[in-house]
């Protein structure tokens, strides 16, 4: 079925930006590290944004450890929240797609994860990210619209499985 | 719909002369490499039309390096090849027209703070076709992408790809239909550059809110109300301002379905 209804679905502008400043203030609360980027003359470039270390355990028990960067940013062709992120290993050298793959949470195949992760242009930094493709994102979040209490909790629950990102259980449990 | 079949065409055959010269610190030989001259589409993409080019060089650098990706650069700024090659000329060369176009091969210190990784055709494609579905989703609400088949999107791609007017057009004519009972998309996918290559993103309807079509005087006075004197180019046109923005969509976007365009 083509998303025809798309137009209820859309987050709008208005909407991302009130669930921005209320998970900042979780965020907060719970003493993780998202802050809030504001362009006064331009709303639309608001993101938040998360910087982190995360290691990863290969088969042979063998840990590595890579620094994160995150950023959440409005897609104002989908009426999106979107996710955004780059990694670098100890050396500092951005890791490939493939890398990333590796490194996923989820046990990927290539074909599907290429599918859903893509470096791009970001549209706020204009240098390239790894984006998290937004066209299935609309579908996702009118599913939970009605018991989501903040669309951008909900949607990170939704990354989680794919990309390695903490996400203290409390956002769940808040009111 | 894009009527207009002999703009259509002319867009298509829109063709730039390139000199390639490899990087000087690159070269490894004591026999200078020749400078490699191409004629390519202005409409296509550098990875689609570079192959031989790289062939040429290969032989006259370090072998440790032949596995490298290649990237290109214009006076010292890296040439971002998910952009279409007449937008990158445009965008570098619109106010001072140089051909050849003469641009500088790398195969070391791939920039990758301002390039993104193209280490084959795929990556292309994945981009052109998520390209194309946003432009959908401007136009459409994404309806003509979701219901076309995966070998209508292959014809779209193979026919940028093979430089096939007509392969190409036979599906690219659905996009740019109208749907629902008045004329015009819902948005028009457009870009417009600024000289640092930075474009904004906005919302831009067609019609004005009384209904009539907007034009791109219109449109410029929405956009840089301070602005009087702004001009807008693309593929190496000055547009006329009284131009109404959905035939300019419908006639003069790239094959991503986008308008890219240079502010001057």
């Amino acid at each position: 079925m083509p998303s025809s209804n798309s137009q209820t679905t859309c987050i709008t502008l208005e909407t991302y930006l009130c669930a921005a400043k209320d998970f900042i203030e979780l965020s907060a609360k719970f003493m993780d590290e998202w802050t809030i980027h504001q362009d006064h003359s331009e709303r639309l470039y608001t993101h938040l944004k998360k910087e982190d270390f995360i290691t990863h355990v290969d088969d042979t028990g063998k840990e590595t450890l890579f620094r994160a960067e995150y950023a959440i940013f409005y897609n104002l062709s989908y009426g999106v929240p979107s996710f955004s992120f780059n990694v670098w290993d100890c050396t500092g050298k951005l890791l490939t797609l493939e890398e990333v793959r590796g490194i996923s949470p989820m046990n990927i195949s290539t074909k599907d994860f290429y599918s859903v992760v893509t470096q791009q242009e970001h549209p706020v930094f204009h240098r390239p990210y790894f984006i998290i493709h937004p066209c299935h994102t609309a579908e996702l979040l009118s599913m939970f619209k009605k018991s989501s209490k903040n669309i951008i909790i909900t949607f990170l629950s939704l990354i989680t499985p794919l990309i390695q990102l903490k996400l203290p259980l409390e956002y769940g449990l808040s009111s | 719909m894009a009527n207009d079949r002999e703009v259509l065409r002319e867009i298509w055959d829109g063709k730039i002369p390139i000199c390639f010269h490899l990087a000087q610190e690159e070269i490894m030989e004591i026999q200078q490499p020749d400078p490699f001259y191409v004629m390519v589409p202005r409409l296509s993409y550098f990875p689609l039309v570079t192959d031989k080019m790289k062939r040429h060089f290969l032989r006259y650098i370090s072998q440790e390096n032949a596995d490298n990706e290649m990237w290109l650069d214009y006076n010292g700024q890296a040439l971002k090849w998910h952009y279409p090659i007449g937008f990158l000329y445009d965008l570098f060369c619109g106010n001072d027209p140089q051909l050849p176009w003469t641009l500088t091969v790398h195969f070391t210190k791939f920039p990758e703070t301002v390039l993104l990784h193209c280490p084959n055709k795929d990556v292309v494609e994945a981009h052109y076709m998520s390209t194309v579905k946003e432009a959908d989703v401007l136009k459409h609400r994404g309806q003509v992408m979701s219901t076309m088949q995966k070998k209508d999107h292959n014809q779209l791609w193979l026919g940028l790809q093979n430089d096939k007017f007509d392969q190409f057009w036979a599906i690219n004519r659905r996009l740019m239909e109208s749907h629902g009972d008045n004329e015009g998309f819902k948005h028009i996918p457009i870009r417009i550059y600024t000289d640092d290559g930075i474009s904004c993103q906005r919302l831009i309807s067609p019609k004005n809110n009384d209904g009539s079509r907007k034009t791109v005087q219109q449109l410029l006075s929405e956009l840089y109300p301070d602005k009087p004197e702004v001009k807008l180019r693309t593929h190496g046109v000055l547009i006329p301002l009284d131009t109404p923005l959905q035939w300019l969509s419908e006639h003069m976007s790239y094959p991503d379905n986008f308008l890219h365009i240079c502010l001057c």
